[in-house]
């Protein structure tokens, strides 16, 4: 939580276990076959400078792009996938009503900004999920609570679906 | 939601703040422990609370595994501090509840249920709080997600704590005697809401 990875290892397999209102942010190179996988809680750093570099939307994609150049990606072939996002409660205090929609347009606008197409995405609804990045065969696959493991991305184009559609 | 001037971080929470936190949750979940074992007609156990202080990520860890699924009630709390009462169940434990209760789990009824416990425990314990430290605390309904553990918590921190980077969260369990059920008993202020709790007991920064 709050973390980024990175790989080029076809075996590997990234994960964001249990994200409500956080977002896995996943930056592919399908050509190089590097992949790296951020957990963002939050929309802006603000002050906090110590954070983990996955904390906050807009220091993790910089971040994310940052680990996939070096391990040999090209920034022009680097797609995106998002999930997550999710209100799960009607209740709250402070700002925890949107932060799951705060949270995702603070993720696009900063995939936006580096030119990042989204590829596929699974945002808002009001369950929690658990994102899967495969390295080798660069797929990402979605799992709710009690579900079970949906392909969400395969490398196609784009990859759209509501919470209406996921609902088992 | 914008840092708030002068935030604790980690470090600003002493050794002492965090012995009065935790006495304060162990006679607010000691209430509520009461409540529930006269709900039930059992005894009710109560776990030594704990008072943790931690980065947003690690406090949500410290809760437990983030990919198992839960039953959770939460009750929001308003007036001179502002928090969310949080009580967790594994769902088998849920279930266990709803049978002591004579109701059918995982239904609108069992669900109804376990919000209403979580409602009665979590305003016992925040009367007690609110005795203990003379506040003005004011809970709304409760609100019943079955979800997973790390989604539910990591939602509802980042409302409470925000960018000011450190939770804090105040943890007790309670253990139904005689019947596999036990459940997590959380409160997690608002960065305010702690600093409002440190001054009323005594301890504060200021």
């Amino acid at each position: 939580m709050g973390e980024l990875a990175a790989s080029a290892s076809p075996e590997e397999e990234l994960t964001s276990i249990g994200l409500g209102s956080c977002i896995g942010v996943a930056l592919v190179d399908r050509a190089r076959g590097v992949a790296a996988l951020a957990h963002v809680m939050l929309p802006d750093a603000a002050a906090d400078h110590d954070a983990p570099a996955g904390k906050y939307a807009d220091r993790a994609v910089p971040a994310l792009v940052r680990e996939v150049e070096a391990l040999g990606a090209r920034r022009v072939r680097l797609e995106a996938v998002i999930v997550g996002g999710a209100q799960m409660f009607d209740v709250g205090v402070g700002s925890a009503l949107d932060i799951g929609a705060r949270n995702a347009t603070a993720v696009r606008a900063a995939l936006a900004q580096q030119r990042i197409p989204v590829r596929a995405e699974e945002v808002g609804g009001r369950r929690g999920r658990t994102m899967r990045l495969h390295v080798g065969p660069m797929t990402v696959t979605v799992k709710e609570a009690g579900g079970r493991e949906v392909e969400l991305w395969n490398g196609s184009p784009s990859t759209r679906r509501s919470p209406a559609e996921v609902m088992h | 939601m914008p840092p708030q001037e002068g935030a604790p971080n980690v470090s600003d929470y002493t050794d002492l703040q965090l012995d009065a936190l935790r006495e304060l949750a162990n006679i607010g979940s000691g209430t509520a422990a009461t409540a529930l074992a006269s709900m039930l007609g059992r005894e009710v156990e109560l776990a030594v609370p704990r008072a943790l202080a931690l980065p947003l990520a690690d406090a949500v860890d410290a809760v437990g595994p983030a990919d198992v699924t839960v039953s959770s009630v939460v009750l929001p709390i308003t007036g001179d501090v502002e928090a969310l009462v949080l009580l967790l169940f594994p769902t088998a434990d849920a279930a266990t509840l709803c049978g002591l209760l004579g109701v059918e789990p995982g239904t609108e009824v069992g669900d109804s249920a376990i919000g209403e416990i979580g409602n009665i425990l979590g305003t016992s314990y925040i009367n007690a709080l609110a005795s203990m430290a003379s506040l003005a605390l004011e809970p709304k309904p409760p609100h019943v997600v079955t979800d997973m553990l790390g989604a539910i918590v990591a939602s509802l921190l980042t409302g409470t704590v925000g960018e000011t980077g450190t939770a804090l969260v105040l943890d007790s369990e309670l253990d139904v005697a005689d019947a596999a059920c036990s459940l997590s008993f959380l409160l997690l202020p608002t960065t305010g809401g702690v600093a409002e709790l440190l001054g009323r007991l005594g301890v504060g920064n200021a």
